[in-house]
């Protein structure tokens, strides 16, 4: 861990040593991937201090840590707070505790809430929780029971997400039974996203809700196609025009950073056509859409697109808003689709 | 060179009865090229034939051999193509030889395309020396070979040479009996020049490469040569031989083999088959038997992105310049847009020429199911050849329509006999004769063309274990009960997917089609009918149900690239569909037509 953090801070100094660093506001700042709330405050405090050291971070930056509810402690959290911290995404799941522990989750429901409570105690207010439907064994009913407890608790932000089965997964590679069927899985979206309207949350991108002033600004970085910068293991960065990647076995990148190297593994420039059909894809994921403009851009010259963007007008699943076009969240469920022709 | 000195032949098998490997074995065996080479370079050469183990076009190799009798001899071997589409072919490089060799797999026996190539090779009257390969097998019956050879070829069997060209057992022996048994050309040499073309080849630099056997006469750079069929003229730029590679040589003469460059600009204007002859001096009667390879088989090639037509055009002209056996006419369809109407010998044929375009020329192709060519006479009096189903004309235009049928044989062990009678009778086969040579059968059917251009191969194999082999000609045309079958996607009939059928077949057909399509088209936005109708009565339905969903739900922590690469991965599965109406067909779609 101390060979880590070293690392971690090595990678921060030689990035803010770039030329281009000075230049560099930082808005958002995200503590994601594997179990950030592991760390104890002192090293996360340290990093926040390093970042301020080398870059200028905005007072208000949207400082978010991605906790799993075993790991969290009110205490724990009043320093993060204390630290920097000012918003919380909590990695529920389900609240089904015949279903977590298949997920491989070490907290069962009344874990969750507990973990949820404390961090309300510790003071935050704005607190994100992240749900997963489509899971083996959940049928339409558990997942109501799990939406409409979560949205008992009242948070700021909502992220559910169904499950994508990956060749590279545990799950993808050798099949998992008890799959709902895909009926089950399209019900147990439109469930969420009507319960979550309810309850005044808006669906501002396929998987996310959020209480009016409250939409994630880390992820809507991404959903711009803007840059963002990455450290640590693994972590994916956009800088100019340049998508790159970090080495992602921890002992190569900190010996690639002990060498006094940056740990860029794979990096790819992204070309203008690219960059077009990234703003749409990546747009077309929020409920805001993209300016029309830029989809006109791609449909020069394409009479196969063009006919499918009518398609998708003809059958509501795109609409527009003024000078901008946006999906529906009908569209939402089935924009691969779309995204693919998009490219 | 004397006459006396030169050997034309050729070796004929069924597939797999090792035809590369003895050949191989000779060029080594007489320092032409060392076997490993002569795979790579000369027999086949067209890397679609490799990959298919089987030889397309004819190739042609000079071999020298000092013979046991002390005299050097020159061995021309002709391999020929080993596929049934390219019978013709076939026919015309044996008739380039005196003499064939015939090799029977101790182990198979005799199969299909054993008897379908002995009996070319005594239509063309050639010697014939049977050979017992692969008698180093343990399941080898070398005795029972040798009474199958004199009981079904009525050959003497006690004369087989028996070999393993695999470790080159018995090979010697074979060159030996290709001086001994076949006989030397015979010829004049003082004559006039009488050439018959086994094939050809175009070279984008010399133009078309004339592989010839002279019979008559000779032929040398300069001289004014007539090509018989077409009347034209052309002055002798190159005469040369295959040894292996293309060598110049002064002159051909008669009984030689060799090649011929002309400036001749196409192929098709020296089919195999022609007679060339001095302009000056002709010979008095061409060669008998020439005719223009008939495509059997048609089918409608379409770009899949409708600005490829021009790409497409150019392409099957160049290709033409090589194979004038299949032949390409503009069609449109009301679904495909803007193509081709295209004829092959063959489903083979077929499908070699759609990967070459496909390969050599980079197009995208919608191939729509093969077709034979119906013959139909109108309520006018008007005769009419049908090869696009969705040009027939309506039931009340049509006095009579008839369908091309084959004479086929099949070999199978007699285990199979039940299956391969279910099989004939499902395909519509007409059975003619049935005849036991020990543990083995020889039955004779006719089918309709139509029902075998397809699948049927695949599934005899399959239902004999691999043990059955088939060989087919076309025999005539026969009046069928047949009609139009219209698949309609949401209503909207797709003139590419029509098909004609047998009435008696139509709904069991229309039903299978209609499974395989729901199977093969993807979930679109909106629910997919899919139809099989006859005239306007829907014979089946079924319907794909609308997408439910296709999200990535999570975007991997700013892995944007990940994300994008996932998305073009399905990107490349979707260039082969073709917007059909509303709806996205892909490509398989149009020849799972044949198959369901």
């Amino acid at each position: 861990m101390t060979r880590y953090l070293a690392a971690l801070e090595r990678e921060l100094d030689l990035l803010g040593g770039l030329g281009w660093a000075p230049r560099v506001r930082i808005e958002t700042i995200f503590f994601g991937g594997g179990t950030p709330s592991l760390l104890d405050p002192e090293p996360l405090a340290a990093i926040l201090v390093r970042l301020r050291d080398r870059f200028a971070v905005a007072p208000d930056a949207e400082t978010t840590v991605e906790c799993n509810p075993e790991s969290v402690t009110r205490a724990k959290l009043e320093a993060y707070r204390a630290a920097g911290v000012n918003r919380l995404s909590l990695g529920v799941q389900s609240l089904d505790d015949a279903i977590l522990p298949r997920l491989g989750r070490l907290h069962d429901q009344r874990g969750a809430r507990l973990a949820f409570e404390a961090s309300r105690d510790a003071g935050f207010s704005n607190v994100s929780v992240d749900l997963m439907y489509g899971l083996p064994g959940l049928d339409l009913e558990g997942w109501s029971r799990t939406v409409d407890a979560v949205l008992d608790w009242q948070p700021e932000h909502l992220s559910a997400y169904g499950l994508t089965l990956d060749a590279g997964s545990l799950w993808g590679a050798a099949g998992v039974g008890g799959l709902p069927p895909e009926e089950t899985v399209v019900a147990q979206y439109w469930r969420l996203t009507r319960a979550a309207a309810e309850r005044g949350f808006e669906h501002y991108e396929i998987s996310n809700y959020a209480r009016p002033g409250f939409r994630s600004r880390h992820n809507q970085i991404y959903w711009r196609a803007a840059e963002y910068l990455a450290a640590g293991p693994g972590a994916c960065g956009f800088v100019g025009r340049v998508r790159y990647a970090n080495a992602r076995a921890t002992p190569r990148y900190c010996q690639t950073l002990e060498e006094g190297r940056l740990p860029v593994d794979t990096f790819e420039e992204v070309t203008p056509r690219q960059r077009l059909a990234e703003r749409l894809i990546l747009g077309l994921r929020t409920a805001d859409g993209v300016p029309a403009a830029w989809l006109d851009a791609r449909l020069l010259g394409d009479a196969p697109l063009r006919r499918t963007i009518a398609a998708w007008r003809e059958e509501r699943l795109l609409a527009d808003a003024g000078d901008r076009v946006r999906l529906s969240a009908a569209g939402f469920l089935v924009s691969d689709a779309l995204f693919v022709d998009l490219l | 060179m004397a006459l006396a000195r030169i050997r034309n032949f050729s070796i004929v098998a069924h597939i797999d009865h090792g035809k590369s490997t003895l050949a191989d074995r000779l060029l080594a065996l007489t320092g032409t090229m060392d076997a490993k080479k002569a795979v790579d370079q000369v027999l086949d050469s067209m890397d679609l034939e490799r990959e298919r183990g089987i030889t397309i076009k004819a190739h042609t190799v000079r071999l020298l051999y000092r013979a046991r009798d002390g005299h050097e001899y020159t061995l021309n071997l002709i391999d020929t193509p080993g596929h049934v589409d390219f019978s013709y072919e076939v026919s015309r490089a044996l008739a380039a030889c005196e003499g064939a060799i015939l090799i029977i797999d101790a182990a198979q026996g005799i199969e299909a395309q054993t008897l379908a190539n002995f009996y070319l090779a005594s239509d063309a009257n050639l010697t014939i020396v049977p050979v017992i390969n692969k008698i180093d097998l343990p399941a080898a019956n070398v005795e029972g070979t040798r009474e199958a050879i004199t009981a079904v070829l009525e050959l003497d069997g006690s004369e087989a040479l028996a070999i393993s060209a695999k470790h080159g057992t018995g090979v010697p022996e074979v060159l030996e009996a290709i001086v001994t048994r076949i006989p030397p050309p015979a010829g004049d040499p003082h004559g006039s020049l009488k050439a018959l073309v086994f094939d050809s080849f175009y070279d984008s630099y010399q133009g078309v490469v004339v592989y010839v056997r002279l019979t008559d006469g000779h032929v040398r750079v300069g001289m004014r040569i007539l090509l018989m069929s077409n009347g034209r003229a052309y002055d002798v730029q190159q005469v040369g031989v295959f040894s292996p590679d293309m060598r110049p040589v002064e002159e051909l003469s008669a009984g030689q083999v060799g090649y011929i460059i002309a400036g001749i600009k196409r192929v098709a204007d020296a089919k195999v088959g022609e007679t060339i002859t001095e302009a000056a001096r002709p010979t008095a009667e061409p060669f008998p038997g020439y005719r223009d390879a008939k495509p059997m088989v048609f089918a409608g090639l379409y770009p899949i992105e409708d600005t490829d037509y021009e790409a497409l055009r150019d392409a099957l002209e160049k290709l033409r310049l090589n194979d004038p056996a299949f032949t390409y006419e503009p069609e449109t369809s009301l679904a495909l847009g803007y193509g081709f109407r295209c004829g092959f010998l063959g489903t083979l044929h077929m499908e070699i020429v759609q990967e070459r375009l496909e390969r050599e020329f980079d197009l995208s192709l919608i191939v729509t199911a093969p077709s034979v060519r119906y013959r139909i006479l109108t309520t006018a009096g008007e005769v009419l050849d049908l090869e696009n189903p969705s040009k027939m004309p309506t039931p009340d235009r049509i006095a009579e329509m008839k369908e091309p049928y084959v004479t086929s044989s099949v070999f199978v062990p007699t285990e199979f006999m039940t299956v391969i009678y279910k099989l004939a009778q499902e395909k519509r086969g007409e059975h003619k004769s049935l005849e036991y040579h020990g543990k083995r059968v020889h039955i004779r059917f006719d089918f309709p063309l139509a029902e075998i251009v397809v699948d049927f191969y695949d599934k005899l194999k399959s239902i004999s274990k691999g043990y059955a082999s088939f060989d087919y000609e076309f025999a005539d045309f026969r009046p069928s009960d047949l009609v139009k079958l219209d698949i309609l996607l949401n209503g909207e009939p797709v003139d590419a997917l029509s098909i004609i059928v047998h009435r008696d077949k139509a709904y069991e057909k229309g039903k299978a089609l209609v499974e395989r399509l729901r199977a093969v088209i993807p979930r679109q936005l909106f629910e997919v009918a899919i139809q099989a109708a006859i005239g306007s009565r829907v014979i089946a339905r079924e319907t794909v149900k609308a997408m439910g969903k296709n999200v990535t739900a999570k975007c991997y922590g700013g892995d944007i690239t990940r994300k994008r690469k996932l998305l073009e991965r399905q990107k490349e599965g979707k260039r082969r569909m073709k917007q059909v109406g509303r709806v996205e067909v892909p490509q398989e779609a149009f020849l799972a037509v044949l198959k369901s």
